[in-house]
């Protein structure tokens, strides 16, 4: 801890000095802890509003919001899961409370990305003979979507953001039991779904092991 | 532990989220029931699926540089209000 000398500043530069060197660190943390799940944020969000612009208005103010808050945040814990529950309360107070909804969704555009993006993780499984790798992008994002928002979403937390069934039950805000219950019962969907187009290339439930 | 208990089950079993007695139980019948077995080799697979097939979308340029801006200013903000407290 280095003490201000008080024979060369004066009062107002080393108060000015010191906080800005506190605030940089500040910032340096919240970079590394925080800014770090920008693409998962914003996918997040994506997902949540289906509309890219209502998506960076949510990631933006879920930014500032965590950055104002930063303190609070309990270190050791899951940044990530912090903010996913800070984005999760904006978006329910901007498109649920007021009863405002959300930007037009856009659904056109959400293929359009499908289509534009080629995947780059060199799936290497995919000569398997296994119904499940014959799915297209679309489709599986398709079955996901098709599903109620309560399953979709415990699903997504969990199995694309990779977190616990404690992290989950606080961010939605529900029992533990009550996340196992939603992901047992969402899966069986999806998976009813997911069939449903495997279908389409000729497996049949013989073929599925 | 039967198939009917065993399939409720499977869902947490692959999130390795079973208490451990249950996942004593859970382990024994599917040491003896290839059903069950067949079951929990679908359900990772599913999961794995879900992670593989859903494509992440990279935050757009403008947004990260925003967000980038956002803690910027905000150091800029609060030293001034504090400054001339
Ligand atoms: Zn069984």
């Amino acid at each position: 801890m280095d003490k201000p000398d008080p024979t060369r500043q004066t009062k107002t530069r080393t108060k000015k000095e010191s906080l800005s060197r506190e605030e940089r660190q500040k910032q340096l943390e919240f970079q590394n802890e925080a800014v770090v799940h920008l693409n998962a944020l914003y996918n997040y969000a994506l997902h949540l509003t289906m509309n890219p612009s209502d998506a960076e208005d949510l990631v933006q103010e879920t930014y500032l919001k965590a950055y104002r808050f930063f303190n609070s945040f309990e270190r050791g814990t899951n940044c990530k899961a912090w903010l996913f529950k800070i984005l999760k309360n904006n978006y329910i107070n901007r498109f649920r409370k007021n009863s405002k909804e959300p930007g037009k969704v856009d659904y056109d555009l959400i293929k359009d990305f499908y289509h534009s993006i080629k995947d780059t993780r060199s799936d290497t499984s995919e000569s398997e003979s296994d119904y499940f790798h014959s799915l297209l992008h679309e489709e599986v994002y398709q079955a996901l979507h098709s599903l109620p928002e309560e399953f979709r979403e415990v699903i997504q937390l969990c199995d694309i953001e990779g977190f616990t069934y404690e992290e989950i039950a606080n961010m939605v805000e529900s029992p533990i039991g009550t996340v196992r219950s939603r992901l047992y019962r969402g899966r069986k969907l999806l998976r009813a779904q997911l069939e449903g187009y495997a279908k389409k290339y000729g497996f049949n439930n013989d073929n599925v092991q | 532990m039967n198939c009917k208990k065993a399939g409720v089950l499977i869902s947490a079993s692959v999130d390795g989220e079973l208490s451990l007695s249950e996942e004593r139980e859970f382990l024994l019948h599917l040491s003896e029931c290839t059903e069950c077995r067949v079951e929990f080799e679908d359900a990772k697979k599913t999961k794995m699926i879900i992670k593989e097939k859903i494509i992440q979308f990279k935050a757009p340029e403008a947004l990260i540089v925003s967000i980038m801006q956002l803690t910027n200013f905000n150091t800029k903000e609060h030293e001034e209000s504090l400054l001339y407290e």
